[in-house]
């Protein structure tokens, strides 16, 4: 997936994947499609003129909702003898229309056959990288007078694809077709509108009465300016940087996504195109991210994360009480429960970072109205953490998924089959538990001591939470200490050996506190150090551990977002240099992306290939990766909230040249940061 | 013998109160059809406090569902969210009641939930 020929459109869960003429022939490599709440709604949408296909002479994705191609009849060898020009227009606001026009540059007159085929295989979205051979329900098609249906029914499941044209068209079963004269100059055109349908059984839609932003092309465009004219103003004397950081508001826009029953409330959804829906993690650190740009986006977060925490026991889609949701889908896989997500519970990191970003909404926004609101859903997930995530029953956030058939076996952020393990390559048993959750851990109770003290009147709790902090990180230091290579282990096996793996995860720990002072810089020293830096960040494993490879998804990649929090960790321990030897890294090879970080990139030497080279089946935009940018920027400022007012203490290295970022929303209202680059990353390296 | 959907609704009325429901404010009526005759289940929430009737009256949200259904749902053994998303339970008005009630609904009776080792004592 993530070809870089495909062109990407969407507006909240509805998007189209199509080649760069803007055709869809989906096929098990070349996922394309038109998606709307996790299923595939067109498979086939060709254009033919006189029976012949169609070529790209250009093609403009000009908002996140909107794309342009420019088309001539027959092959590329051919272009200059084009008499005919094509031109496709299309947006994807709540249904997918589309306008052709065509354009007769001959001299003479033309008569044309013009075609679109038109199919769907109705895919789940778990299915689309599948050869789909056995599809339980009927696929069926009919061609009306004035509109072609397409639909897929399986029980009560029924999903249709609705066609209609604004040009009097001829409908069959596998497309429809005009007769069209176009005089010398003249022109043609039709407005194709493409409805999606979710019918229940007494022929309402699913998705009935929720509306986002408005889904006309107008509203959409409204939409995104007002969002862009509502965050703060970047001025820099680099323009890539500038380019970037718009670059990200643009993709936060269009990565805001309102799941069904919730009112219309946004959140970001994890990335596109898989991974339009919500995630209870990747929602919050990409959340976090964001909050001096965008807070708003961490209050309906944390209310649609907490409308839906678990309250019972569930196995099959890993329920708790307390725990928060990990993935929701919307597919028929998940309706006739083949898959768990609905919604699907099985992360670890999620309830912690829940309470965590709640606190530090509060730092920024003053907002003690939400602390307030939520103190049972946190005071649950905190009771989460000790009573059902302990399955050692030694202090510590533990997993060992229950759903055996379908839930996920590493339920951490390095999600892979083979993320975690020994260092001499094998893989431990389960359950296991994972450095950087103990440090979320540890974070979330010491912030949840703060909100219990301050806002919910029980001093007792927080003294409480203070102490099992206090006793967490002691634990901590001791177990997962690793004397022989002086950092923390990857992880603990049920017996309590360490995965004594060298991993990016260490740079979590700075960032949730729990380190003791006297062994930061060991960590901060291997996090810039040969074996984990590249020249531009992190990598997820180090450079000589057994499963190390450049291109292994977590046995290392560089994750931009990783490297964010890694960068706002060594800020917290006073590591400002450091912070900014990888934030300056992470932000050049940003520009190698046109300001849009992908998901990961290879681990390769800097100075070996001179440029980020991108992982193949990368997802792109991805929200935390496109939220990396603003916690870069926020860790070079330095900008901390600090009793009510913005701190700005920014280090910043020579080459950043000078930065302003104007209207800096919060408690204290707006307020400017100024900084200039004075730090020398060169003689860091000495 | 009281069937498990009439034990739902008598528990939720007796209960008065479920915390789970603490911020939902609205009526829900579930119309249990079963080919000419349906039964309804009026729930009237407001914030957290809980009243169950049987009146037919007009509510927020509407929920259609077959009686066996239900009765699977009221014993934990069919997932509401999932029998929406199937169109098997169809949803008129304001969703958002629907997701949260679903939330007081049990889990499957046969889910264990996290299982603790014991070998592993704490050092």
């Amino acid at each position: 997936m993530g070809q870089s020929n495909t062109i990407r459109i969407l507006d909240g869960n509805t998007f189209v994947v199509s080649e760069d003429t803007g055709d869809i022939e989906a096929t098990p490599s070349e996922p394309t499609g038109l998606f709307s709440i996790d299923t595939r709604f067109l498979s086939r949408w060709v254009l033919t003129v006189n029976g012949e296909r169609l070529n790209a002479l250009s093609y403009d994705d000009l908002q996140y909702y909107e794309a342009r191609f420019f088309l001539v009849p027959g092959m590329a060898t051919h272009y200059v003898d084009a008499k005919l020009s094509i031109i496709r227009e299309r947006t994807v606001g709540g249904s997918f229309r589309e306008q052709v026009t065509i354009l007769n540059h001959d001299e003479k007159p033309v008569d044309l056959e013009i075609r679109m085929d038109a199919g769907s295989d109705f895919a789940d979205l778990f299915q689309v990288k599948d050869e789909i051979l056995n599809k339980k329900g009927e696929i069926y098609a009919e061609a009306e007078s004035d509109r072609l249906r397409l639909g897929y029914r399986r029980g009560s499941f029924v999903r249709e694809t609705v066609i209609s044209s604004s040009e009097s068209a001829r409908y069959d079963r596998n497309g429809f077709a005009y007769s069209v004269h176009l005089e010398p100059n003249e022109q043609w055109e039709t407005r194709i509108d493409v409805q999606t349908h979710a019918i229940g059984p007494g022929g309402r839609d699913l998705r009935m009465g929720l509306r986002v932003h408005g889904t006309e092309r107008l509203a959409l465009q409204h939409d995104l300016e007002e969002w862009i004219a509502k965050a703060p103003k970047l001025n820099s004397e680099h323009e890539e940087l500038a380019t970037t950081y718009r670059r990200s508001l643009v993709d936060l826009a269009a990565l805001r996504f309102s799941p069904l029953s919730l009112g219309g409330q946004t959140l970001p959804a994890a990335g596109l195109p898989w991974f339009m829906t919500m995630f209870g993690r990747d929602s919050i650190l990409t959340c976090l991210q964001v909050l001096p740009f965008a807070p708003e986006m961490s209050k309906t977060t944390l209310r649609i994360l907490a409308s839906l925490q678990g309250t019972r026991f569930d196995d099959f889609r890993e329920e708790d009480p307390g725990r928060i949701l990990h993935e929701m889908r919307y597919g028929e896989t998940a309706a006739f429960e083949e898959q768990p997500h609905s919604p699907y519970y099985g992360s670890v990191d999620a309830t912690p970072l829940f309470v965590i970003l709640l606190d530090e909404y509060e730092k920024w926004s003053g907002d003690v109205d939400l602390v307030r609101e939520l103190e049972q859903e946190c005071r649950a997930a905190l009771k989460w953490i000790d009573n059902y995530a302990d399955l050692v029953g030694n202090g510590y956030i533990w997993y060992e998924r229950r759903n055996t058939d379908t839930g996920l076996e590493n339920q951490c952020w390095k999600d892979s089959w083979d993320s975690i393990s020994y260092s001499d390559g094998t893989l431990p048993p389960f359950p296991r538990a994972t450095c950087e959750v103990q440090g979320y851990a540890y974070d979330a109770k010491v912030r949840a001591a703060r909100m219990a003290r301050e806002f919910w009147g029980d001093p007792a709790y927080a003294d409480l939470l203070e102490r099992e902090a206090t006793q967490l990180k002691e634990r901590f230091n001791r177990d997962w200490w690793v004397e022989d290579g002086e950092y923390y282990a990857l992880a603990l096996d049920p017996d309590g050996r360490q995965c004594a793996t060298l991993s990016s995860n260490v740079g979590h720990l700075l960032w949730s506190g729990i380190v003791d002072h006297d062994r930061a810089e060991k960590i901060a020293h291997h996090l810039v150090g040969p074996r984990l830096f590249t020249g531009w960040g992190v990598r997820t494993l180090a450079e000589g551990e057994i499963r190390y490879n450049p291109i292994g998804y977590h046995n290392g990649t560089i994750w931009p977002f990783d490297n964010s929090f890694i960068a706002w960790g060594l800020r917290r321990y006073g590591f400002t240099e450091e912070a900014a030897t990888i934030a300056s890294g992470i932000l050049d090879a940003a520009t190698y992306f046109h300001g849009r970080l992908p998901e990961a990139f290879g681990g390769y030497p800097r100075e070996q290939t001179k440029f980020p080279v991108e992982y193949p089946t990368a997802c792109s935009p991805q929200a935390w990766s496109t939220g990396t940018p603003l916690l870069l920027l926020r860790t070079m400022l330095g900008l901390e909230p600090h009793e009510g007012h913005l701190a700005v203490e920014p280090v910043l290295p020579v080459g950043m040249g000078r930065i302003e970022v104007l209207d800096i929303p919060g408690r204290w209202g707006r307020v400017d940061a100024f900084a200039r680059g004075r730090l020398d990353l060169h003689s860091l390296a000495d | 013998m009281v069937d498990a959907t009439t034990r739902f609704f008598e528990d939720l009325d007796r209960r008065g109160y479920e915390p789970v429901l603490a911020k939902t404010s609205g009526t829900l009526r579930f119309d249990l059809h079963e080919g000419a005759q349906t039964t309804h289940w009026l729930v009237e929430i407001d914030r957290g406090k809980v009243r169950v009737s049987q009146e037919d009256r007009e509510a927020d949200t509407v929920v259609g569902i077959s009686p066996a259904l239900f009765e699977e749902m009221a014993a934990g053994r069919e997932h509401g969210v999932a029998a929406v998303l199937r169109g098997d339970m169809t949803v008129t008005g304001d969703a958002r009641l629907v997701v949260q009630i679903e939330r007081i609904f049990p889990g499957p009776p046969d889910s264990k939930g996290p299982r603790r080792l014991f070998h592993a004592e704490v050092h």
